[in-house]
């Protein structure tokens, strides 16, 4: 049954969700793709295996991750590798799917979460962001790359300030020519619309759109000439069951973005924390 | 070579030995474990030109820049996770607030090899990371280059080897044999890469108990120089087993560290009033800390070892 109420964070999540297959082992990163991660979990893909950049591999939790490395990503683990032994693991092959988030990307889904230069250098940038973190590990060899990111103007650019995370780097062969072993990012999850890759040209392009959204409004967020789907597609809403899950798992809303509102009170954290993981039953 | 008697001493005392002006330092754990108790003692004791060597580090790193203790940092990621924005981080690079900052960029899995490879005493890495991308561009000490067997394009990274190395584990005996449960990080291999390495835990156990289940050594006696029993070390981080993450504690340092004004303020009702650790826990309160030891308890237990 179909939501009638959700958010488009929530919608992006479910996407995300949507894009994982059964029995794949999926390298999660941080804030939205945990959330998909453990929507698909929860729903149709039982039989796949999450790993934590933290070295955390098939955890299940009662609770979202708010970091690679905290308890959740441990939790109920099938087990527990150091990092570097996991993304070892990522460059061997053995993980068919990486999921990144970024702060800006090209047409060819290379992305910027490092540094915004603007008219300055790079060691005292316009904006520092947080850097690769797994961000480059994790696109440089995973099978393939899902991106989970806001499109804004200012984020779609014909080149980003650097490239942190490489998508197809110049176009068709360049990661090969490179020595990278992954394949690439195949899909682009926006708060309005999804972005796939051309197997030929390895360019982003227009494939579906979220509810109420139109194609004009992407091209005027994109710097380049953006392609289009002959075939565009509206995006389905989530189910009751998906949101659900959301709502169960991220009670104090942090993957979608709840914004602190004045001094927190441990007291009513306390008492969400306790409910929260007290209405969430495990299939171990 | 280190000796495996009783190597207990004061926290103030082992910040004070392993870590003088200028030292590099890599600390355990990341969202679980960090030693924040360890990072406090550290502003208290006014040290600077410290050397961060990280793969990601969180909420402790954009203390001590803030705090004005650190002049660089090698690593890939220094934010505060989903939780918040690190504003430290950013106002040091940008604007060279409160000293300027300094950054050796990696990724993760680059930066965790460099301890692996001081870890085994050999001068470098290699990796197919970073290939392609503008990390090697703007950071000369990594090197891409043909491999010498196959002629295809690696990356190589340079070993990391930090002057001392802070690790908070759940269980360690006298001489310093470290038991960890839940998330490892890098902790076993940075505690053979640092020079010198403090172990804190949050109980003394005999080594009889150790024996055990030696499967969950992560720390062998003879890579460490001093143990300290630090009940709550790494507050408002996890330690799994032990207690809950405080998120509103982190929150509320999200919201005082908007400028360093504000910063500065947060660190002296909380780092340095507070006077040491057992100051600081006093003034969260007993029933703060034993309500995130119930939520961890009701979720994960230490299984008991027979």
């Amino acid at each position: 049954m179909l939501a009638e109420k959700y958010t488009t964070k929530e919608l992006m999540a479910v996407c995300c969700a949507h894009e994982i297959k059964n029995g794949e082992v999926v390298f999660v990163g941080i804030g939205l793709p945990m959330m998909g991660a453990l929507v698909a979990y929860n729903t149709h893909a039982k039989d796949t295996v999450f790993v934590y950049e933290g070295g955390g591999v098939g955890a299940v939790s009662r609770r979202v991750p708010w970091s690679i490395a905290d308890n959740p990503t441990a939790e109920n683990a099938l087990m527990i590798h150091e990092m570097w032994r996991l993304f070892g693991d990522a460059q061997s092959g053995y993980i068919h799917r990486g999921i990144v988030g970024g702060a800006q990307i090209d047409k060819y889904g290379n992305l910027n979460t490092t540094v915004i230069i603007g008219s300055k250098t790079y060691e005292s940038p316009a904006i520092r962001l947080p850097g690769s973190g797994g961000g480059n590990d994790i696109c440089s060899s995973c099978g393939e790359t899902t991106i989970v990111m806001q499109l804004e103007k200012g984020k779609f650019l014909n080149k980003v300030d650097y490239i942190t995370s490489p998508g197809h780097l110049t176009g068709p062969g360049a990661r090969k020519r490179a020595g990278l072993v992954g394949n690439g990012p195949t899909s682009v999850i926006t708060q309005k619309c999804i972005f796939r890759f051309d197997d030929e040209t390895k360019e982003m392009y227009l494939d579906g759109l979220f509810p109420n959204v139109t194609v004009d409004e992407i091209k005027s967020l994109v710097e380049w000439d953006l392609k289009v789907a002959p075939n565009i597609k509206v995006v389905t809403t989530p189910r009751v069951d998906e949101v659900d899950i959301i709502h169960r798992l991220d009670p104090k809303g942090i993957m979608l973005g709840a914004k602190s509102e004045g001094e927190e009170n441990f007291e009513e954290f306390f008492q969400i924390m306790k409910q929260a993981y007290e209405s969430v039953e495990l299939d171990l | 070579m280190k000796s495996s008697n009783d190597k207990q001493i004061s926290l103030k005392e082992a910040v004070k030995k392993y870590t003088p002006h200028g030292s590099s330092i890599t600390f355990g754990g990341l969202g679980a474990r960090d030693p924040f108790a360890v990072a406090f003692e550290i502003i208290r004791q006014g040290i600077k030109d410290l050397t961060l060597i990280a793969s990601s580090s969180m909420d402790i790193a954009n203390i001590l820049i803030g705090a004005g203790c650190i002049r660089k940092v090698e690593g890939a990621y220094i934010w505060i996770g989903s939780v918040g924005s690190g504003l430290n981080y950013r106002r040091a690079v940008e604007k060279g607030i409160p000293l300027k900052l300094e950054v050796e960029e990696y990724s993760n899995y680059s930066a965790s090899l460099r301890f692996l490879a001081g870890s085994m005493n050999i001068p470098f890495m290699a990796t197919r990371s970073m290939l392609g991308s503008d990390i090697p561009t703007y950071n000369q000490k990594i090197k891409v280059i043909a491999d010498p067997y196959n002629g295809e394009p690696v990356t190589l990274v340079p070993a990391a080897n930090p002057d001392v190395a802070f690790i908070h584990v759940q269980k360690a005996d006298v001489s310093g044999n470290g038991q960890i449960w839940g998330i490892l990080m890098n902790d076993p291999t940075i505690s053979r890469a640092a020079k010198s390495v403090v172990i804190t835990c949050e109980e003394i156990v005999s080594t009889r108990e150790i024996r055990k289940m030696s499967n969950l050594t992560a720390i062998p006696s003879y890579c460490v120089d001093a143990v300290i029993q630090v009940p709550f070390c790494s507050h408002p981080m996890w330690t799994a087993g032990y207690y809950w993450c405080d998120l509103p504690f982190r929150r509320n340092f999200m919201l005082n560290n908007k400028s360093q004004e504000d910063f500065e303020k947060w660190l002296k009702e909380w780092v340095i009033d507070t006077g040491d650790w057992q100051g600081y826990l006093d003034k969260l309160g007993q029933d703060r800390l034993d309500k995130l030891v119930k939520l961890e308890h009701d979720n994960y237990k230490i299984p008991e070892i027979r």
